[in-house]
C-alpha cells in the first residue's frame, strides 16, 4: 500500500497537517511514537493551562476580600487538580483521534524512521514494517535541552530534576521548588507552584525574564511575582545539581539553594535524532533543526517539515500554520509562511502577550518607529476587575508607512485579545485604518485603540 | 577677481532657458573657450563658452532647472577666493520683493525647490472619472485612485471600477503608498497581498529576465527636451483644433529642372548660390501667395489676419528635431537671396545657434520630404497659420504631346489648409496657379 503522504509526528503540526491533507483527498499515514497531540496537548500548553486555572481560582479565594467577598477557608487538592488536568488532556486527545479517524487518516502509534528514497517513493519503517509514500512531512517536534551539567542526569533519573513532562504530574506540592530557566515554561510553573504554596526560586542566565518580551513588561512581571514571594536570581548560571540542592554562580560567587524538586526549562531543541534524515539527505543546521524555505519545503524534493523541528518559532500555533502552508503547497496551492505577526503569550497572572516588534527588535532592525506606552488603567474593565493592577500596553508604529508593527501588554485577557493586534499587523493596517475600527466597550482590548490615539 | 557667468538672453522674447547639461563641475579648471553649460529655449539649444580662465567656484542651478535670463549661473575665479558677494540674482535688476532679504539670503536657500512626485496610478487632483464610475466607487467603497483607467483620455469609467471592486487591490493598507500599479511584485502577504517588504523587491517578468542577463536593455527612457515638448504640444493642438484638409497635385518639373541645371552650370561665373529645387518652390510660392491671401494668414480667436507680405517658414530637419526658421519678406526677395538665406538658416538651425527670433513670425510654411522619396503626404499646419505646402519627390510620368506619348519628370505638391477658414476651391486655385508658375518658371521670373 502506497500513501500520498506520510506524516512523522502527531503533535499540532502533524495531526493538523494529516487532517488538512486528508480533507483535500490525500491518502495519509500518521506516525506518533508517544501520545497523539504531542507535547502541546499532553505535557505542555494545554495541561499547564488546566493547572493554572485551578491556581487562579485558588488565588481568587485568597484575594477575594478586596472585592467584598469573604472566604473563610480554602485549600488546594493537588491530586484533584492533576486528575482534572488529565481529564482535560484526555478529552482533547480523544477529540484529535476522532478527527483523524473522521478524515480516514491511518494512525500508527510507533516510532518511525526514514529508510531511503526508492523508485517507488519514500520508504519509512516502524517495528520492521515498511511503509511507502510519495511525500513526507516531518514534524517530530522538540525535546527539552538537558545540558551536561554535573548531577543533572543523575538527578533526572532519581526524579529530583524534572522537565515540563514531570512537573505537570506532581501529585505532591514541593515545599521548595527551584526553576532553572525563566522563560515561558519556567514562569508559568513558577506561577502555579507559587500560588499553591511552594517556595519558588527562579535561576535565569540572562538579566531579564520572559525571553524576548518587552524589557519594561519583563520587569513589571518580575516585580509582580517578587511581591508574591518568588525569588529571582538573574544573571545566574547553574554549575551543578546535588541530591537536594542546586548550585549556581552569580557575579563570580557560588550559591546553593536547597530544593525538593528542580524544574529544568532552559529551552528546547529540534528532535531530529534517529529520524533517518541522513538516509535521504535532509539538510539540518548546527542546532539540528531542519532547514525549510517559506513554503515549508526541505532541500529534498517532496519532503516538507513543520513545527518545532525547524527550530524557527517553536510555538504550537506557529506549527499549525506551518503545517497548513506545507499541505497547501503540496496540493498545488501557493502559500507562504510568515513569521512577522505570530502572537506569543505567557499565562502568568497577570498574563503577558505580544505580537510583532518590541522596541528592542525594531531598533535592531533599524526601523524608523515610535512607541506609545499606556497604563492599562485607561481600560474601564481593567480597572473594574484588577484592584491595584499596574499593567501597561505598548504600541509601536512605523513612521514611514504609518502601520502598526508591534503590540505588547501585561494584564489579564491579554492572551485573548492579542490575536486582534496580530490581525492588524499581519494585514499591515495603518494607524489611520485601525482608528476607524469599533472595539466593544468596556473591554480590556480597548487599550489598543486608546494607545493608537496617542500617536 | 571672480567673475559671474549669467544665463544669456537669446532674443527679445525669451524669458528663461532650461539648463540641459553642465559640462564642468564645481571645482573644475576652466579655460577660455571651454563649454560651461548647454541650455535651451523652446526652440533651440546653445552652448555657453567661458570667457575667462580659472576654477569653477560655484554653480547655482542644476540640470533641468528653468533659469530666468540674466541670473547668475556660476562663478569662476581663483581657488579659495571669497565668493560670498555673489548671489544668483546679483546680475538681475533687483526686484522689490527680493530686495529686503537680499543680504541675508544664502545661495542654498534661494535655489528653486524641486519637488519629487510619488509614482502612483492616479492622483486625486488629476483623476478623471465618469459620473457613473464615481457613483459605483462611492457605493462599493473602492479606492478609485487604484483603478486602471481604460476610458478615453485616461478617464476612469464604470468597468474600471467594477474590475477594481472584483479583483480588489491586492496590496496591504500600509503598502499602498509605495505600490505601483502594473508593476510586478512577489506578493508574500496575507491572501496574496503585496506587503511593505515586497515593495522593495519588485521583480521582472520571467520572459524579460533571460534577455537582461545578457546585458540586453529592454528600453531606454529619456525626458523630452524643451524643443520636443513644444513640437509635441504644437502638433497636437494643430490637429485637434483645426479642420485640416490636404490636397495633392503634380506639375511638370522639366522647366525648373532645366532652369536649375542652367543656373548650376553658370553659378560660379555669375556669383550665384547653389539654387535648389526647394529654393525655386519657396520663391514661386512666395510670389503666388500674395494673390491668395487666405493662405498667407493667421487665424486665431475668430480673427483672420491676412498678411500683405510673405514671411516664409521653411521646415528644417535637425538633430534636435524639426525647426522652422523664417525667411522674412520672401515675396520681395530674389531667388538668389532666398537660396542664400535658406542655406544660412538651415546651417544655424542645425548647429543650434539660431536666434529664437528667427524661429517665429512665419505666415506660411513649406516643408520638403521630396528628397526622401515621398510622393505625397499630409503636412500639419503650424498654428496660427492657415496653410502649409509639402514638397514631394520627382516621379516619371507620361503625357500626350501632339499625339505622341512623352515621358516627363513630375513633382508632387501636398497642400494642407485649415478648412475652417479656407475653402477647398480657393485653395485648389492657389495650388493650380503655383503649379502653372512652376511649370513656366522662366516666365514667372520675367514678371
Amino acid at each position: 500500500m502506497k500513501y500520498d503522504l506520510i506524516v512523522i509526528g502527531g503533535g499540532p503540526a502533524g495531526y493538523l497537517a494529516s487532517e488538512r491533507a486528508a480533507a483535500k483527498g490525500l491518502n495519509v499515514l500518521l506516525f506518533e511514537k508517544r501520545n497523539l497531540g504531542g507535547v502541546c496537548l499532553n505535557e505542555g500548553c494545554v495541561p499547564s493551562k488546566a493547572l493554572l486555572y485551578s491556581a487562579k481560582i485558588y488565588d481568587y479565594t485568597k484575594h477575594s476580600e478586596q472585592y467584598g467577598i469573604k472566604v473563610t477557608e480554602s485549600s488546594i487538592d493537588q491530586q484533584v487538580v492533576i486528575k482534572r488536568k488529565n481529564k482535560v488532556v484526555k478529552t482533547l486527545v480523544t477529540g484529535v483521534k476522532a478527527a483523524l479517524k473522521h478524515h480516514n487518516v491511518t494512525v500508527v502509534e510507533k516510532t518511525a524512521k526514514i529508510e531511503k528514497k526508492s523508485s517507488e517513493g519514500y520508504v519509512v519503517s516502524a517495528d520492521n514494517e515498511k511503509y511507502l509514500a510519495n511525500r513526507l512531512l516531518i514534524c517530530a517536534g522538540s525535546v527539552p535541552i538537558m545540558p551536561p551539567i554535573p548531577g543533572l542526569h543523575e538527578g533526572y533519573e532519581k526524579g529530583f530534576v524534572l522537565t515540563n513532562r514531570e512537573v505537570l504530574d506532581l501529585t505532591e506540592i514541593p515545599e521548595n521548588l527551584v526553576i532553572v530557566g525563566g522563560g515561558v515554561i519556567g514562569l508559568e510553573m513558577a506561577s502555579y507552584y507559587n500560588s499553591v504554596g511552594s517556595t519558588v526560586t527562579v535561576v535565569e542566565m540572562l538579566d531579564k525574564i520572559g525571553g524576548p518580551i518587552d524589557d519594561e513588561i519583563s520587569e513589571l512581571l518580575r516585580k509582580e511575582y517578587e511581591k508574591k514571594g518568588v525569588i529571582f536570581n538573574l544573571g545566574s548560571k547553574v554549575t551543578s545539581f546535588t541530591e537536594n540542592s542546586v548550585i549556581f554562580e552569580k557575579d563570580g560567587k557560588s550559591y546553593e539553594i536547597l530544593a525538593d524538586k528542580t524544574l529544568v526549562s532552559i529551552g528546547r531543541r529540534p528532535a531530529t535524532k534517529d529520524l533517518g534524515l541522513e538516509n535521504i539527505g535532509v539538510e539540518t543546521d548546527k542546532r539540528g533543526a531542519i532547514i525549510t524555505d517559506s513554503f515549508g519545503r526541505t532541500n529534498v524534493a517532496e519532503v516538507y517539515a513543520a513545527g518545532d523541528i525547524n527550530g524557527i518559532s517553536m510555538l504550537a500555533h506557529t506549527a499549525y500554520r506551518e503545517a497548513e502552508v506545507c499541505v497547501n503547497n503540496m496540493t498545488g496551492k501557493k502559500d507562504i509562511m510568515r513569521y512577522n505577526a505570530i502572537p506569543s503569550v505567557i499565562y502568568t497572572n497577570p498574563e503577558v502577550a505580544s505580537v510583532g516588534e518590541t522596541e528592542a527588535t525594531a531598533k535592531q532592525k533599524n526601523m524608523n518607529f515610535e512607541s506609545v506606552k499606556l497604563s492599562m488603567k485607561f481600560s474601564g474593565r481593567y480597572v473594574a476587575e484588577n484592584e491595584g493592577g499596574n499593567g501597561i500596553c505598548k504600541v509601536l508604529r512605523e513612521k514611514d508607512t504609518n502601520r502598526l508593527i508591534g503590540v505588547s501588554l501585561i494584564g489579564n485577557y491579554a492572551s485573548e485579545l492579542i490575536y486582534g493586534a496580530a490581525m492588524m499587523i499581519e494585514t499591515q493596517m495603518t494607524v489611520e485604518d485601525i482608528k476607524e475600527l469599533v472595539f466593544p466597550h468596556p473591554t480590556v482590548c480597548e487599550i489598543i485603540r486608546e494607545a493608537l490615539f496617542a500617536f | 577677481m571672480a567673475t559671474a557667468v549669467i544665463m544669456p538672453r537669446q532674443g527679445n522674447t525669451v524669458e528663461s532657458c532650461v539648463v540641459s547639461k553642465w559640462h564642468k563641475k564645481k571645482g573644475d579648471k576652466v579655460n577660455v573657450g571651454d563649454i560651461l553649460f548647454t541650455y535651451e529655449t523652446d526652440k533651440a539649444t546653445f552652448d555657453e563658452e567661458s570667457k575667462v580662465e580659472g576654477v569653477l567656484l560655484e554653480t547655482y542651478f542644476e540640470e533641468g532647472d528653468d533659469v530666468p535670463c540674466l541670473l547668475n549661473m556660476c562663478v569662476i575665479g581663483e581657488e579659495g577666493e571669497d565668493i560670498s558677494g555673489f548671489t544668483l540674482d546679483g546680475a538681475q535688476e533687483s526686484k522689490p520683493e527680493s530686495q529686503e532679504n537680499k543680504d541675508t539670503k544664502t545661495v542654498e536657500d534661494s535655489k528653486p525647490e524641486r519637488k519629487k512626485e510619488p509614482i502612483k496610478a492616479n492622483d486625486s487632483e488629476s483623476l478623471k472619472i465618469s459620473p457613473r464610475a464615481k457613483s459605483l466607487a462611492d457605493k462599493t467603497g473602492v479606492d478609485v485612485l487604484y483603478a486602471e483607467p481604460t476610458g478615453p483620455n485616461n478617464r476612469v469609467i464604470e468597468r474600471d471600477v467594477q474590475k477594481l471592486a472584483k479583483d480588489g487591490t491586492k496590496v496591504t493598507s500600509a503598502a499602498k503608498s509605495g505600490y505601483v500599479e502594473g508593476a510586478s511584485y512577489n506578493a508574500t502577504g496575507i491572501g496574496g497581498r503585496v506587503t511593505v517588504d515586497d515593495l522593495s523587491k519588485q521583480v521582472q517578468p520571467e520572459h524579460m529576465l533571460a534577455k537582461t542577463e545578457e546585458g540586453f536593455v529592454e528600453y531606454t527612457e529619456e525626458k523630452l527636451t524643451n524643443i520636443r515638448k513644444v513640437i509635441a504640444r504644437t502638433m497636437h493642438s494643430s490637429i485637434s483644433e483645426m479642420a485640416q484638409l490636404t490636397m495633392n497635385s503634380t506639375f511638370d518639373a522639366t522647366g525648373i529642372l532645366n532652369y536649375r541645371a542652367m543656373v548650376k552650370a553658370n553659378a560660379e561665373r555669375l556669383g550665384l548660390a547653389n539654387i535648389t529645387i526647394n529654393d525655386i518652390v519657396v520663391y514661386a510660392a512666395a510670389k503666388t501667395l500674395l494673390s491668395h491671401k487666405d493662405l498667407n494668414a493667421h487665424f486665431a480667436n475668430d480673427v483672420m489676419k491676412r498678411f500683405n507680405t510673405v514671411h516664409m517658414g521653411v521646415a528644417i530637419d535637425t538633430p534636435r528635431g524639426l525647426m522652422v526658421p523664417t525667411v522674412f519678406n520672401a515675396d520681395m526677395k530674389s531667388l538668389n537671396d532666398i537660396s542664400l538665406q535658406v542655406k544660412e538658416l538651415a546651417a544655424k538651425s542645425k548647429s543650434g545657434s539660431i536666434s529664437p527670433d528667427l524661429l517665429s513670425g512665419g505666415t506660411f510654411t513649406i516643408t520638403n520630404l521630396g528628397n526622401l522619396g515621398v510622393e505625397s503626404f499630409t503636412p500639419v499646419i503650424n498654428p496660427p497659420q492657415t496653410a502649409i505646402l509639402g514638397v514631394c519627390g520627382l516621379t516619371t510620368r507620361v503625357k500626350e504631346v501632339n499625339g505622341q506619348l512623352k515621358a516627363y519628370q513630375a513633382m508632387g505638391l501636398s497642400l494642407t489648409i485649415d478648412h475652417r477658414v479656407v475653402d477647398g476651391a480657393p485653395a485648389a486655385r492657389f495650388l493650380q496657379e503655383l503649379c502653372s508658375n512652376l511649370e513656366n518658371f522662366e516666365m514667372m521670373l520675367a514678371k
